[in-house]
């Protein structure tokens, strides 16, 4: 095979493989900004967090209800303490899909990308 | 209220789920701190040869050679035709022992905690309806609606629920379309006349939603993320999976994906087997 092709497709294996597993990572991430509280489901979002925080500094913050993923409404009893937990597990999650992420894109291998061999 | 899982494990001569189970036992042990109940036709062999200790109750059922026959296949190029047992899942409520489950498949390899959230939400009928290929490149239309023109698609692979009389109607109704499956066949405009669950889950769904799209099943968290038969699954370290997944229009050619902390539906149950025969090796 032409040298130019063959490096072509080796590349082009790379690229599918780094693409896959980008992916991959972004679900896991997604997973992470789960936040489950008082029965119901929050997906974190910069939305809820600035709403939350809107909250917080105009001092609303007892028995605030907010509706989760599912449309069903939860009291929250301390908002304070809940937007300490969500941006907490925000935080958490960014962290170490920046860090998984960082190390994914040092990967220069097929191999490396999925852990079978340390480039 | 008493909780744990429940999985469903009926040998077919080639396929031994009563093995997966146990195998899933353990990883439901590990990661949500839940008993885990069987209900199989195998009680003898799970008895004698397995550790049959990772259960808090094994539920005996009588052992049937269903007529049900589907391709199993081991990755794109090596399939078998075999015995597809599974017309029980319907009893699950009846026969779970406790008052909020976790219905598993045998398959579905929990690597994470994230089902723990199900025990605490007010939602007690919980089911995926968002699912995830993880090899990405093939139609999943056959994943979100049953066929072209019906009602949304839910997995019955995972199922939370909990003993409530409306629950009991649920599981009721998926009886009786069970027993008068060819009429929800036609009715449903599927394109196969095989039993699925997901189907007959899917349609009592649709009916106890008023016949239209509702939220009487809620989602589970997260989202149901599968390989199918086609994709082989290669490595499996704590909860880190390696598996080689079907690579488009290179029929035996494959990609290498890894995931990590994430439970998947490994649907290729022959490559599963290897997996777990080289961890007790």
């Amino acid at each position: 095979m032409d040298e130019r092709l063959e490096k072509a497709i080796d590349f082009s294996n790379y690229i599918v493989t780094l693409n896959n597993q980008k992916r991959l990572l972004k679900e896991e991430y997604e997973e992470n900004l789960l936040h489950y509280f008082n029965g119901g489901q929050f997906t974190i979002t910069k939305e809820l967090i600035t709403f939350v925080g809107l909250l917080v500094n105009s001092k609303n913050v007892e028995d605030v209800v907010l509706t989760d993923d599912n449309s069903i409404p939860i009291k929250i009893e301390d908002l304070a303490k809940f937007y300490e937990d969500v941006t907490d597990c925000y935080f958490s999650a960014s962290n170490s899909y920046h860090t998984k992420y960082n190390i994914l894109k040092k990967q220069r291998s097929v191999e490396a990308l999925v852990g079978l061999k340390v480039d | 209220m008493t909780k744990g899982a429940l999985l469903i494990a009926r040998n077919n001569g080639e396929l031994d789920y009563a093995k997966q189970a146990v195998f899933l036992a353990k990883r439901i042990k590990q990661h949500l701190n839940i008993p885990t109940s069987v209900i199989t036709d195998s009680v003898d062999y799970i008895n004698d040869s397995l550790d049959h200790t990772v259960f808090d109750e094994i539920i005996p059922i009588g052992y049937t050679n269903d007529n049900n026959t589907r391709k199993y296949y081991d990755g794109t190029l090596a399939s078998k035709t075999l015995n597809f047992k599974n017309n029980y899942r319907i009893n699950a409520y009846d026969l779970s022992p406790y008052d909020e489950t976790l219905l598993l498949d045998t398959d579905y390899i929990i690597s994470n905690d994230l089902f723990k959230s199900c025990f605490d939400s007010l939602s007690d009928l919980q089911m995926f309806s968002k699912s995830q290929d993880i090899a990405n490149i093939r139609d999943s239309r056959e994943f979100i609606h049953i066929s072209e023109y019906s009602v949304d698609f839910y997995w019955a692979t995972v199922v939370f629920f909990r003993k409530t009389p409306n629950n009991e109607l649920f599981f009721n109704l998926i009886k009786h379309i069970q027993d008068n499956w060819s009429h929800y066949v036609s009715v449903y405009q599927l394109s196969s006349s095989l039993f699925r669950n997901d189907f007959a889950f899917s349609i009592a769904a649709h009916i106890l939603n008023g016949f239209m799209t509702g939220d009487y099943v809620s989602p589970l968290p997260g989202k149901h993320m599968y390989t199918t038969d086609k994709d082989i699954l290669w490595k499996l370290e704590d909860d880190n999976f390696t598996f080689l997944v079907e690579k488009k229009d290179y029929v035996g050619e494959y990609t290498a994906v890894k995931t990590q902390g994430q439970s998947i539906h490994v649907m290729n149950k022959f490559s599963l087997e290897r997996i777990i025969n080289d961890e007790q090796n």
